[in-house]
């Protein structure tokens, strides 16, 4: 890599180059613009706003320089819209995996051919910046870049440089035309050709064509500070590795070892890497994503092929698309190109529904299966609520997104249309379950009203039973049937209160096992729960067990973990498994790891999110954060710097850490 | 028969080939100064308090009605944090061996198995021999100090598929100094080890100015010969139990030196 490079854009000196764009709301009100007319023009007025600006020895250029994307609609419009239509989020396009590949192959003037007016106009404007890119590179004697901004992304990629420059223009488009948590995809699967045509060429030796992913993956970071999500690193620009394609051939290749490779080198927090994995996947891949894994960035994911794909097959997703497959921002799982599902619009509390049936049916439920089926009625009334509210779904239209999905209408669907709703807590909501069915139903040693008035009082007048519930009560993640079974029938459930509904785009309902934020947020709906969970403790992160568990080991938690029929429940939400750095000490113990992950895979995990970390590194950093600017930390379904996060987050990650296995 | 088990953890790193789990057996003959598991010394289970985190709340010290409390004076079933707790649990031998089983794909996935760890696990060998011999299909390893009665350790060891035995101090009177117990027996059963075919490493512990000094290596490296030998450095975290079971640590948190490899024929070093 260019130590320049990396040096200059840690140090964030390209900043001084930005600059804020005007408003253009009120105008565009007053104009009284259609909202795709506005989309347009706004694009390319920040195009022309940009400017060209190279970094010290980049090969890959392109930086921003429009610090705010202004919003399209007026503060009074959007209250319009929203009363109007259900609005996801922002409002504007999110957690696509556009076609990057027929891009770069094709180029845009091909795309232009078949385009429409609005297409046309966002494919003109970025090329006019290319342009001026180009004209400013042959100013500043860079006959090198200028040679390949002659090219992409205008037309198809003829090297291995262009197509990873014509995919940087691209995403950096896609960016600045307002979309967000814009993913990259398969770019071992989709690069790799030019990679290879020049490694025969001569043109490279695997250092060389190193050195040139690192300086490709630093482009990730240039402007990632501008992608703000729920916090600073949450920006969703997942890359997916290896896997299988859509004839069962292994995608791995060599440009996938030099992004692990390369991640591992720059130890930055983008992109964030994904490594998709299946039972005939060799120890050695396990073993080079187990090296990225002691490097602490919480890189990469691993996804389990020979599950996701079933189980997207399952829920009407054609075979082809579904080996194609690839995470969302996070961990949600998506279809490049033709997939326009919004796999994050929704959240089942599980530990909310119990609280429910708890407070409003224990005392009348004479057995356990009484009160299960109160619960069920519960998650069936949940979820009705949940879709119930998801109607007239509107996204503002992206025409440049829509160049990039095959799709002129992609903000009205593509070809799949699914809704994706997190489970969050299910450790918790089992654990509480277990409490009850043990304790109250089978030994009777707690009275109904006894837990009742120790969760309504939080546990104080009743510290005993407080221990008992929280350290001796079966917990999920010690591989015990009676609490784990629990889980599985939660999660099938869920499921199944989502089966057989239509969404408002003709699409299903996706039931998944992440939690997103919602472990702090849900946390805070209810008050203490019966698995000695006090109010206000936080859920564990995505699909983990309850932090407070006293938990046996990684191996019990794998096979807690691995039960579920996730066939059913696979919109996506990792098993975290934490493990203290110095585990990773020698390369033996890196092997013991990737053994560990590949059994993981082999009994049918479906995703494993693996860490390593260091509390007392946490804790100094707290403290002294000007030392620790480049600690790196995994939170959700994505990594940030430690100390750029709100403290909230910085303490659920230390909490996490204290019961690290 | 039952034997007592101190700690039971999965997936240990540096306890043998694959992924492994250990199991710890209370107890143990010697009292090497540089232990960094006082919990398995003595044979009976015992209170273990993790002071470092107690808030001084009071409520385990109000008295309680619990029999299994009676013997410690202490309540073990009312910390909110779980601070107070019995280090020692007593198994059946067949159930023990059933608690292990339960990891069997484990052991196959990971090319793995079961380490009987301790304390000194020959002290409680008639138990451990026959959990082994519940365990026929599972890679069964064990780490000794070597310190048991020749027919005890012969007849044990026979039971496993791999040995990892500590010879630590080679001068008789330092050994004794430093372990309160005389080598003679360990080198005895040495030689019994290194002839019986299985397969085996030698772990000297690495602990400053007792263990890793140049005089001390030589003389290991003159009695193991060409035996595979694992140089393991001194763990500064050594100490870090002691406070919980109310001992206190008599040596430092050095590093220790860097060991010369050349000394041996046939050495690693673990750090």
């Amino acid at each position: 890599m260019s130590k320049a490079l990396l040096d200059y854009i840690l140090k964030k000196e390209h900043h001084k180059f930005r600059i804020n764009a005007p408003e253009f709301a009120e105008e565009y009100k007053e104009k009284g613009l259609s909202p795709i007319e506005r989309m347009t023009d706004r694009f390319e007025k920040l195009c022309s706003l940009e400017t060209p600006h190279f970094l010290p020895e980049e090969k890959i250029c392109f930086v921003r320089t429009i610090k705010n994307i202004p919003d399209c609609f007026t503060e009074d419009e959007w209250a319009e819209l929203k009363d109007k239509y259900f609005i996801h989020e922002l409002g504007y396009l999110s957690n696509l995996s556009p076609d990057y590949e027929d891009i770069i192959k094709c180029g845009l003037l091909a795309k232009r051919e078949t385009a429409n007016e609005y297409q046309k106009r966002s494919i003109d404007a970025i090329l006019g910046l290319v342009n001026r890119y180009k004209e400013e590179a042959i100013k500043e004697g860079k006959p090198e870049i200028a040679r390949v901004l002659e090219r992409v992304p205008a037309y198809g990629a003829t090297s291995f440089i262009e197509a990873l420059q014509s995919f940087r223009i691209v995403h950096f488009a896609l960016w600045l035309e307002g979309n967000y948590h814009n993913t990259v995809g398969r770019l071992d699967k989709y690069m790799y050709p030019y990679l290879k045509a020049d490694m025969e060429k001569g043109l490279y030796t695997e250092e060389t064509a190193l050195a040139l992913v690192e300086d490709f993956f630093l482009s990730f970071n240039k402007d990632s500070d501008l992608y703000v999500g729920v916090q600073q690193g949450d920006n969703g620009q997942s890359l997916m590795l290896g896997g299988i394609d859509k004839d069962g051939n292994e995608v791995f290749n060599l440009l996938s070892k030099l992004c692990l490779q390369a991640s591992k080198n720059l130890l930055l927090i983008d992109p964030k890497i994904n490594l998709r994995v299946n039972k005939n996947t060799p120890v050695e891949t396990y073993v080079l994503g187990s090296e990225l894994t002691k490097a602490g960035l919480g890189f990469p994911q691993y996804s389990n092929d020979d599950v996701v794909i079933d189980g997207l097959v399952k829920l009407g997703y054609d075979r082809e698309d579904a080996c194609e497959y690839v995470t969302a921002a996070c961990w949600e799982f998506i279809v490049p190109k033709v997939g326009a599902d919004v796999a994050n619009i929704g959240a089942l509390n599980f530990p909310k529904v119990v609280d429910n049936a708890l407070h409003k049916h224990l005392l009348t439920s004479e057995t356990y299966d009484d009160f299960a089926k109160e619960v069920k009625k519960e998650i069936n009334a949940e979820c009705d609520i949940i879709c119930g509210n998801l109607k007239d779904l509107w996204f503002v239209p992206s025409p440049f997104m829509s160049v990039m999905c095959n799709n002129d209408t992609i903000w009205n669907g593509g070809k799949y249309n699914n809704f994706g709703i997190h489970g969050t807590g299910v450790a918790t909501g089992a654990d509480s379950l277990a409490v009850i069915k043990k304790y109250v139903f089978e030994e009777k040693s707690i009275s109904k009203e006894e837990l009742l008035d120790a969760v309504d009082t939080n546990f104080e007048n009743a510290p005993e039973l407080l221990h008992k519930l929280r350290y001796e009560a079966p917990k999920m993640g010690n591989n015990i049937d009676f609490v784990d079974d629990i889980a599985v029938w939660l999660l099938d459930t869920f499921s199944d209160a989502l089966k057989g509904r239509k969404n408002c785009r003709g699409g299903i309902y996706r039931a998944g096992t992440g939690s997103a934020m919602f472990y702090l947020w849900h946390a805070n709906e209810i008050g203490a729960s019966p698995d000695g969970r006090l109010k206000k403790e936080p859920f564990g992160t995505n699909f983990s067990a309850s932090i407070f568990a006293d938990i046996k080991g990684p191996l019990s938690v794998i096979k807690s973990f691995s039960k579920p029929h996730f066939e059913n429940a696979i919109n996506g939400g990792p098993l975290t498994l934490e493990f203290h750095n110095s585990m990773f000490k020698d390369e033996d113990s890196v092997e013991k790891v990737a053994m560990l992950v590949k059994s993981f895979v082999e009994l049918g995990g479906h995703q494993l999110q693996l860490n390593a970390v260091n509390l007392e590194t946490l804790k100094d950093a707290q403290a002294h954060p000007e030392k620790y600017q480049q600690l790196v930390v995994r939170i959700w379904g994505w990594s940030a710097y430690f100390v750029e996060l709100d403290k909230e987050y910085q303490d659920h990650v230390m909490l996490r850490q204290e019961y690290t296995l | 028969m039952t034997g007592t088990v101190f700690d039971i953890k999965e997936f240990s790193l540096h306890d043998g080939p694959g992924g492994r789990v250990t199991v710890f057996l209370k107890g143990c003959p010697l009292r090497c100064k540089w232990c960094h598991n006082p919990e398995g010394l003595k044979k009976e289970s015992q209170l273990l308090v993790k002071t470092a985190q107690c808030t001084n709340c009071g409520l385990c010290k109000k008295g309680c009605h619990h029999l299994e409390c009676q013997p410690f004076g202490r309540c073990i079933k009312v910390c909110p944090k779980n601070l107070v707790r019995i280090c020692g649990t007593e198994y059946e031998a067949k159930d023990l061996a059933n608690k292990i089983l339960e990891y069997s794909d484990f052991f196959e996935l990971n090319n793995g198995g079961v380490t009987f760890s301790g304390g000194e696990p020959l002290l409680q060998h008639e138990f451990v021999k026959e959990v082994c011999s519940h365990l026929e299909n599972v890679h069964k390893a064990i780490q000794t100090s070597g310190y048991a009665d020749e027919e005890v350790f012969k007849s044990t060891i026979k039971c496993f598929d791999y040995v990892m035995m500590d010879i630590k101090i080679a001068d008789r009177e330092k050994h004794r100094e430093f372990t309160g117990v005389y080598n003679d027996v360990i080198l005895k059963n040495f030689q019994f080890l290194k002839n019986s075919g299985i397969p085996y490493i030698i772990r000297v512990p690495l602990i400053p100015d007792i263990t890793d000094t140049e005089e001390n290596l030589k003389g290991i490296s003159k009695i193991v010969g060409t035996s595979p030998v694992e140089l393991l450095s001194y763990n500064q975290m050594a100490g870090a139990k002691y406070e919980s079971v109310g001992m206190q640590y008599s040596l430092t948190n050095d590093k220790n030196k860097e060991p010369d490899l050349s000394i041996f024929k046939n050495a690693i070093l673990s750090k």
